[in-house]
């Protein structure tokens, strides 16, 4: 039995070399036609997420198996990309290496972010997808199938999942949420119109906000934003009304000096009312002067620095799982190549007993045809010989049960094939 | 039925309490079995000592004994943080429920296990005597959410101020679900306390079949009064105050639903029983014999 993988991933490989290598959704159909048609014995599940291209290969019988080369040719040929420029970052794992590298992938071991929780959906759709395609088989099924078992255990059984590690998310889940109760009846003003705003606005709207309000100084770029999450865009001369309107204010000018000073501030509160209000200041230099936050009990002011600290701590807490974490992908490695090397030896071990009951049956019929007063006691005879037989083959295939421990005992199996006469 | 003392319930509210600690430390679905089993386990003992209290009082727990009223508050809130604690997984309820339940079994300990004989020898006064309890029960329970919800609200508004992370085993609903349980339960307490205090004083000066079971001038009914008093002013000012923030809300639920428990509790301690210097003995002039678990 052979499992193999080749891959590219964020470890080995810059993101111009990922994006030229990846599969699209719509390419897949054809990637695994070809790959089928190049090895018909062999089964395929193709990975590609933004981070990482991963081809897994298996095959029951060791027939011609596809080499780490004739795989990279495959990534050359398909994507027109030329070999010299990826060779080196195309990585391969055989055996339980392969194997170790999928769960600590499923599990997100092996993700930029540790702990992140997209990948297993990826590692999911790209195993359904495969088995659309009829590319995969009973080795890649059981692998991926025990892969995303592995993941759900790690989750459940370690913290590596725990906590938010991302600014906009620790922003709305660890404070935004402790805040409100709801963000669809709350009005949202975006105040400039950077990278991070918009990733904010992004978990804002999945949280249901809908009222969105978007000033900057530049016009064009406000709308831009306001067009994305379908926000009205308000002139950068009306923000201490916006102010006094938002109940969430995501802030990212990063003008000097601060955009909004304790005075101004003031008097936004005179006009709305001691109502809660969180406000987000994700600018550098900062937009909010940091003495808002004691204005009043309803002023939640959190800066860049704020919330890059929780970020921090719970990145921390997360990686002091790792252990623990690679405990349980060790554990289940071991155990499914056990599985896996006793599957080999299945058939071996059939076939011997099959040939061995088929000796005795024949001989039994031939001894009762020949002394038929003994068939009184045929039971008993035929019981004998069976026991007689197990005690035979007992040794040999303990043997071969204890090699199967380390490995597929391929020697071992063509000494008994040999031996024995075992023919396919 | 079953042999349960309040040691038994007592022990299981405690380890429940003891493995709602240990989650802060870290969270497994197995921990989290353990101690709802706890304190379902609590529970049941709690119910089967309470019934079996009933059966030899002859009377509902609500009226049997100052220390069986005592012993229903504490099954009331107990049941409501199963409730909570099973439907909201997330919810760290118990941290600060537990330790009411605690306090309110343990004080019951100490308190008058006799049973009230007046209750049982007249219909018409054992009915408003029912209500009468019930009002008093359900308003403290609604107190002691308050006093609940003003607490949590407290802890998350320290924390979201102060710009930590969420305690992995902390975890609180927001302020703004917080300052509406708040609101809430100090408007049901209230009400629900003044229907307590009425029937009270109405149970005292009406002529149901006999002499009045107690004194308006006794000591507790006098401070119970003054409390009273003291609700209806926070009372006034959460309706009428122009906007207050959840902060003001929840530190006022706080002193006045801390003071009303306090008192209540502590009178009962102090006293024995509000009713306990007035029984009359039923018209045979046959009192009950209970059999003391505790």
């Amino acid at each position: 039995m052979n499992l193999q993988v080749v891959y590219c991933n964020h470890h080995s490989a810059n993101l111009g070399i990922r994006e030229r290598l990846a599969f699209s959704r719509a390419q897949m159909p054809k990637a695994y036609a070809r790959l089928r048609s190049e090895f018909p014995q062999a089964e395929w599940v193709v990975l590609s997420t933004c981070n990482r291209i991963e081809v897994y290969t298996a095959q029951e019988d060791s027939g011609r198996r596809p080499s780490h080369e004739e795989l990279a040719n495959f990534f050359a040929d398909f994507h027109q990309v030329p070999l010299e420029e990826f060779f080196d970052d195309l990585l391969e794992r055989t055996g339980p290496d392969a194997v170790r590298h999928l769960f600590q992938v499923a599990s997100s071991l092996d993700s930029m972010v540790l702990g992140e929780p997209q990948i297993v959906a990826q590692v999911k759709e790209a195993y359904a997808l495969a088995q659309d395609e009829a590319a995969s088989g009973p080795l890649t099924n059981s692998l991926f199938q025990r892969a995303l078992n592995v993941a759900k255990r790690v989750r459940t059984e370690t913290l590596l999942a725990e906590g938010r590690v991302s600014i906009a998310s620790v922003a709305i889940a660890d404070f935004g949420k402790g805040i409100f109760d709801r963000f669809d009846d709350k009005t949202v003003l975006v105040v400039g119109a950077g990278e991070m705003a918009a990733e904010t606005l992004r978990y804002l709207t999945d949280e249901g906000a809908k009222k969105v309000l978007v000033t900057n100084r530049t016009r064009d770029r406000a709308e831009r934003i306001a067009q994305d999450c379908g926000g009205v865009v308000r002139p950068f001369e009306q923000l201490d009304q916006c102010l006094a309107e938002a109940d969430v204010i995501v802030s990212t000018t990063g003008a000097s000096p601060p955009l909004v000073d304790l005075e101004r501030f003031r008097r936004v509160r005179a006009k709305s009312g001691p109502k809660a209000v969180f406000i987000l200041d994700l600018a550098v230099p900062r937009d909010f002067e940091p003495a808002i936050r004691d204005l009043d009990d309803n002023v939640f002011l959190y800066c860049i620095d704020d919330l890059e600290k929780v970020c921090e701590q719970n990145r921390l807490a997360r990686s002091r799982e790792v252990a623990r974490a690679l405990e349980i992908v060790e554990r289940e490695t071991d155990k499914f190549m056990s599985e896996l090397y006793h599957r080999a030896t299945g058939p071996i071990i059939k076939r011997l007993r099959e040939q061995y009951h088929g000796a005795v049956g024949d001989e039994l019929a031939r001894l009762f045809s020949r002394l038929p007063h003994l068939k009184k006691d045929r039971a008993e005879i035929e019981r004998s010989f069976e026991q007689l037989v197990n005690k035979l083959l007992h040794p040999p295939l303990e043997v071969l049960r204890d090699e199967a421990r380390e490995g597929t005992p391929h020697g071992l199996m063509n000494a008994l094939k040999r031996l024995f006469r075992l023919h396919d | 039925m079953l042999h349960v003392t309040i040691f038994c319930f007592l022990a299981s509210y405690l380890v429940a309490f003891a493995l709602e600690l240990g989650r802060l430390l870290g969270r497994s679905r197995a921990s989290r079995f353990v101690m709802i089993g706890f304190g379902l386990a609590g529970f049941a003992a709690h119910t089967i000592y309470l019934l079996n209290r009933s059966q030899q009082t002859h009377l509902p727990p609500l009226l049997a004994s100052t220390h069986d009223w005592m012993l229903v508050l504490a099954w009331v809130l107990a049941l409501s943080y199963l409730f909570l604690t099973l439907v909201q997984k997330e919810l760290a309820i118990g941290l600060f429920a537990l330790p009411i339940v605690l306090a309110l079994v343990a004080s019951a300990y100490f308190l008058n296990h006799e049973p009230n004989t007046v209750m049982n020898a007249e219909r018409a006064r054992r009915h408003w005597g029912m209500l009468h309890a019930s009002f008093l029960v359900f308003g403290l329970t609604s107190a002691a959410c308050g006093f609940l919800s003003g607490l949590m609200y407290l802890v998350q508004h320290h924390r979201l101020k102060t710009r930590h992370a969420e305690h992995m085993g902390l975890k609180m609903p927001s302020l703004a679900r917080l300052a509406q349980a708040n609101r809430w339960s100090v408007m049901l307490a209230f009400l629900l306390l003044t229907l307590g205090f009425a029937s009270g004083v109405f149970l005292a000066v009406a002529p149901l079949g006999g002499t009045p079971s107690v004194n308006l001038s006794d000591r507790a009914v006098v401070i119970s009064g003054v409390v009273w008093c003291l609700w209806a002013v926070l009372f006034a000012w959460l309706l009428t105050h122009r906007a207050p923030t959840g902060r003001q809300v929840a530190w006022l639920t706080i002193s006045g639903c801390g003071f009303l428990l306090l008192t209540f509790v502590g009178l009962q301690v102090i006293t024995g029983s509000i009713h306990s210097n007035s029984q009359i003995l039923p018209a045979g002039g046959q009192a009950f014999e209970v059999e003391h678990d505790g």
